[in-house]
């Protein structure tokens, strides 16, 4: 089938944002539970896990796109020939670091859903492994590397997906988009760090 | 910064190869300095006398050149490590820019190399007829002049019809290589291009359905060095961006339709 390309590309485009984009937001704004403190963080955690058809939910909505995804990212890893030293131009870099972000986060991922939620345990345990990682400076750095790494992939991401969608065309319409893009990096940096401090404080 | 009047020698370093079998081989060359010389120039210098910097006599350079002045494309080289013609590149503007060392010349690396700076440039040929890059009129009448373009349409057509193949976006386009067969950000321009023109429209599905196809439009990452590289400053990104929002609509389209 000759389309299959165009149709497997645009699917790595559009599942990226829906549902896995809308999906960071939401674990964003879960996690931001723990600003008011300990114990409703508890009870967040207590009630998505026990949520009905969770399982459903973790694995429609993220475990199948973001293995989709991440695989045939690989794939598009792949195929580029890097020259961001030949040609430093700003969009290639950010190109360039597109691809270097989806490894970290490549290796982030499975090292965060491993121990959190597939060797994870009760909710007790659970919060116990990510206090004590986070506690720890090394776990610490690695956490805040894999998150800054994944809201570039991230929010680089949805600038590139208004490209690739013909959302904006001209390049004022892709400077304000990509202006929106780094402000939107920059927001939910500084957001997941102080969710970690919060954490770590614990 | 480098003053002119200090400037004794043009120095070259050239990337040569005898022949597409053979590995290739880099030789430093200097000429007088003459003030007002392009690399063509700087070359056809070298051909007159062809031996290099340590006076050894050699083959002289092959390369291609046609129209000097930037509109065929056939001199597109790497001059310092960028994709551009070399009737343009102004040999004093390169001294001011890079100082005295050595201008580095060598042949596009996306394309076959037949001999030194010479390529082989079919594939881009190629590619244009696999999007269908023309307006079909043969047929077994006429089919007329066809509506008049608006104003708005004939920029843009305009701006990208200064395409001339000459390979720079190519060159410079991380996913425009061995590993994919990506048409390139020439060919998606031209397919705009053609479905604006008033004739041309007739077949802009054919065109899309060709865009779509594999290593179509599909295949851009968006790193945007072709519109950076441009000699002809043609606003490339802008164009995929609008054939992505055609080729989606298209896509969709015969998807409901059939």
């Amino acid at each position: 089938m000759s389309k299959l390309s165009f149709f497997l590309r645009r699917f790595h485009s559009l599942i990226a944002l829906i549902p896995l984009g809308i999906f960071v937001f939401v674990h964003f704004m879960l996690n931001s539970s723990i600003f008011l403190g300990n114990e409703a963080y508890m009870t967040m955690v207590n009630f998505m896990k026990h949520a009905p058809f969770v399982i459903v939910l973790e694995l429609v909505l993220i475990a199948i796109p973001l293995i989709f995804h991440g695989l045939y990212g690989i794939y598009i890893v792949y195929l580029a020939k890097n020259n961001a030293l030949q040609y430093k131009y700003y969009r290639n870099v950010a190109f360039y670091l597109q691809r270097i972000t989806s490894l970290i986060m490549l290796a982030f991922l499975v090292w965060h859903v491993y121990t959190l939620r597939i060797a994870g345990g009760g909710t007790e345990d659970v919060y116990g492994i990510l206090v004590s990682t986070l506690q720890d400076p090394v776990g610490f750095i690695l956490y805040v590397v894999g998150i800054v790494a994944s809201i570039y992939h991230l929010t680089n991401g949805i600038f590139t997906f208004c490209i690739t969608w013909g959302i904006c065309v001209g390049d004022r319409a892709q400077k304000f988009f990509a202006t929106c893009a780094i402000l939107l990096f920059v927001v939910m940096s500084i957001w997941a760090v102080g969710i970690l401090l919060a954490l770590a404080a614990a | 910064m480098v003053n002119l009047k200090d400037v004794q020698y043009i120095k070259l370093k050239i990337k040569r190869r005898n022949s597409p079998q053979e590995a290739s081989y880099w030789q430093d060359f200097q000429i007088p300095y003459r003030p007002n010389m392009n690399i063509v120039s700087v070359l056809m210098e070298i051909r007159k006398n062809p031996v290099t910097a340590d006076g050894q006599k050699v083959n002289p350079v092959v390369w291609e050149c046609n129209c000097l002045e930037e509109v065929c494309g056939a001199c597109t080289m790497l001059i310092n490590g960028v994709p551009r013609q070399a009737c343009a590149a102004l040999t004093d503007k390169l001294i001011e820019k890079y100082g005295d060392r050595p201008i580095q010349l060598e042949p596009l690396t996306k394309f076959p190399v037949i001999r030194d700076l010479m390529i082989d440039r079919n594939k881009m040929f190629d590619n244009l007829k696999r999007v269908r890059a023309w307006v079909q009129v043969d047929g077994s009448w006429t089919i007329g002049r066809g509506p008049r373009l608006a104003e708005k349409d004939q920029r843009i057509a305009y701006e990208i019809s200064h395409c001339m193949t000459c390979g720079c976006c190519l060159e410079a386009c991380p996913n425009y290589n061995a590993k994919s067969d990506f048409v390139g950000p020439n060919a998606i321009a031209q397919v705009r291009m053609f479905n604006l023109h008033a004739i041309g429209r007739m077949q802009a599905d054919e065109r899309l359905e060709a865009l779509t196809d594999k290593g179509g439009l599909q295949d851009c990452g968006n790193s945007q060095n072709c519109k950076q590289v441009c000699p002809k400053h043609i606003n490339l990104t802008a164009h995929i961006a609008a054939m992505n929002r055609a080729a989606n609509a298209y896509v969709l389209r015969s998807f409901l339709d059939k």
